[in-house]
């Protein structure tokens, strides 16, 4: 273990890798102080570029690097305009916003990079002292549990990442559908591509996750307009801010663990990680009155699980090859691209690969944070930046990426139906993230039942593993449904 | 609220529920009709299509259901709240056109002068439109399409299409 680890710290040092975490560090960071434009977004734009890279420890870098880093600066737009730049972002507002608004802002930007970086770095430390236990429990793992497994998957980030369960089941359901089309090479037999050459191949997932997520989230940019009209100064207090989340340390701790936890949880994803945190911030810590006035653990507690969640969302798409959510979603695609193999081998031959993206999350928090602390007054004003600027050049990336998908006019065709159909989701409150996971996890997912089916018959739903592993699936899928039953009787 | 605007509120949820509806009705009739592309299929093929096919089936019947139900007149129930991402606001149809539109019209573009001419003259028309000066359009025109131009052109050597007017063709 240890040689991996070093083997894994030496391979993200290298001077090719570190670069690229510096550059995908940069790019998460824009990201993030860039309101609108997501970070599945920018990974789904990076995808054609990665593929076509060699190294898989400069993939890590840059990938997990943009990842890892995208909820620090984020907190530039939710403290200063009162929108958040992430998803994760969303609850720092109450008390970012009140506190920039008294003149606070610094304190609260400070205060926030710093919750950030420890919970950056609790994240790994949690994902790292998970291996010892992963390992026996994968290894002992077979096809049918595997395939479970995935149905888990897919159906907690279906039932989970909505609030819409049955729309969350049917968008996965879906996904792996479109995973199916195309030339099956065990049984000969064209799927789906009715006679046309360019569907035999498959649908390509840069097309898929480009079209779901770059174009709705440039449509929603350019429909808003949006201007900003009151801009905030950074006033004073950066120092006080980074006392704050020392004073409050218990505090930045237990908020980390909230948020490696949900990562850990197919489906959670970020947007629920902070206001998790924020709402045990709430429930545990003494005058909670003073929360949503302005009050510095207000920031504290969501920016430190933001971050730690990424980490503990490597978990189960590292050991399982299960992603917990869009970003990882696409990370993964990515790996297996270039690959690295996530699953078993990660925990075993892999390993080096597994200690390179803690390594990396652990880096590229500590030089994030650096950045933002460093360079926090031109990055508070690049967050009014107008909306003209950036939607067009996300459409060119957009564009030009799905067109390197197989450098094909019907590149760009099906990436427009994939964005009617990412438009058509958004606008009826369709979670989109499920159906990318099922496009990731559907190759898998049928594999491991066929395997199942041809090594054991029917024999294998009766395993232990597999009957503890559907009753989860029951409860995950059940649980949200008769709660969305219960609040839809009492609306 | 006066009376004009109510009204105008109502037709929206109503045209809203009413495309919702639809919106299900066309994720269960693509189940639909995948199962009985596959029903042909050995089992080999058909196996994961059949099983999750079902149960979509199911989930959509139930989905609609619940569409029609939120269709009824004196229906209250609201929209559900994602937390991936929030629905898109019904309101102003023009801005979805208008969007949908550059979308289109720089795909069109490309085809018929190529990327690499395409490329600068969306960008620069769409920041000029909206507001920005001489220098902010011709910059990032000329950022966006240098960019393309050196690492998609110059680097990875991609196969640019054909443009349909010969006079931007590349040598």
């Amino acid at each position: 273990m240890l040689q991996a680890a070093l083997d894994g710290l030496l391979g993200v040092l290298a001077l090719h890798s570190l670069g690229l975490m510096c550059v995908g560090v940069l790019i998460g960071s824009m990201v993030g102080f860039l309101p609108g434009i997501g970070g599945p977004t920018t990974l789904a734009i990076m995808l054609p570029f990665v593929m076509t890279m060699n190294d898989p420890m400069a993939v890590i870098a840059l990938l997990v690097g943009i990842d890892a880093v995208g909820n620090t600066a984020s907190a530039f737009p939710s403290i200063l305009i009162s929108v958040p730049g992430s998803s994760g972002s969303q609850a720092t507002i109450i008390d970012g916003f009140a506190m920039a608004k008294r003149g606070e802002a610094a304190r609260a930007l400070s205060a926030s990079f710093t919750a950030s970086l420890i919970g950056g770095l609790i994240g790994p430390i949690i994902l790292l002292a998970s291996l010892p236990f992963l390992r026996p429990l994968v290894l002992a793992f077979g096809s049918p549990e595997f395939f479970v497994l995935t149905i888990w998957g897919l159906a907690m980030v279906g039932v989970l990442s909505g609030n819409a369960p049955v729309k969350g089941l049917l968008a996965g359901i879906i996904g792996v559908l479109i995973a199916t089309v195309g030339l099956d090479v065990k049984s000969g037999i064209e799927r789906f591509a009715f006679g046309e050459p360019y569907l035999w191949e498959g649908i390509s997932l840069i097309l898929v996750a480009l079209g779901l997520f770059g174009v709705p989230e440039c449509i929603d940019l350019a429909r808003r307009k949006s201007s900003i009209a009151e801009r905030q100064e950074l006033g004073s207090g950066f120092t006080q801010g980074i006392k704050d989340v020392f004073l409050h340390w218990w505090l930045t701790v237990r908020s980390s663990a909230v948020g490696a936890w949900v990562g850990f949880l197919p489906g959670l994803g970020s947007s629920v990680a902070d206001w998790f945190a924020y709402a045990q911030a709430i429930q545990t810590e003494k005058n909670a009155h003073l929360f949503g006035k302005g009050d510095v653990r207000g920031v504290i507690a969501p920016e430190a699980a933001n971050n730690s969640k990424e980490a503990g969302s490597y978990i189960p798409t590292l050991a399982f090859g299960i992603p917990g959510g869009t970003s990882t979603a696409l990370i993964l695609t990515a790996f297996v691209a270039v690959g690295i193999n996530p699953g078993p081998e990660m925990l075993t031959t892999g390993l080096s690969f597994t200690f390179a993206v803690i390594w990396t999350l652990v880096l590229a928090n500590i030089v994030a944070v650096f950045i933002c602390m460093a360079f926090a007054k031109p990055i508070a004003k690049a967050c009014f930046v107008p909306f003209y600027t950036i939607v067009p050049l996300i459409l060119v990336f957009v564009v030009v990426g799905g067109f390197s998908a197989h450098f094909s006019n019907t590149d760009l065709l099906v990436l427009v139906a994939f964005s009617a159909l990412g438009f058509m989701m958004r606008r009826h409150g369709w979670p989109r993230a499920p159906l990318l996971l099922g496009v990731v996890l559907g190759a898998k997912m049928e594999l491991y039942l066929w395997l199942s089916y041809t090594r054991f018959g029917f024999e294998w739903l009766s395993r232990p593993g597999v009957i503890i592993l559907f009753l989860l699936v029951l409860v995950s899928v059940l649980y949200p449904l008769r709660r969305q039953k219960r609040a839809g009787a009492a609306a | 609220m006066s009376d004009l605007s109510m009204d105008q509120t109502a037709r929206d949820v109503r045209r809203r529920n009413f495309e919702k509806t639809l919106f299900t009705l066309f994720i269960g009739a693509v189940l639909l009709g995948a199962m009985v592309v596959s029903w042909e299929w050995p089992v080999r093929a058909s196996i994961i299509v059949l099983v999750l096919g079902s149960i979509g089936i199911a989930l959509a019947a139930v989905q609609l259901i619940s569409d029609l139900k939120s269709m009824a007149p004196g229906s209250a129930r609201s929209e559900a709240l994602s937390l991936e991402a929030p629905a898109l606001e019904s309101g102003n149809r023009w801005a979805n056109v208008e969007i949908w539109s550059w979308i289109i019209g720089f795909l069109v573009l490309i085809q018929l002068m190529g990327f690499l001419y395409a490329i600068p003259l969306f960008v620069f028309l769409y920041v000029k439109v909206y507001g920005g000066g001489w220098l902010l359009s011709v910059v990032l025109a000329v950022c966006a399409g240098g960019f393309v131009y050196v690492i998609f052109d110059m680097v990875l050597h991609v196969p640019w299409p054909n443009p349909l007017i010969p006079l931007f063709k590349m040598t």
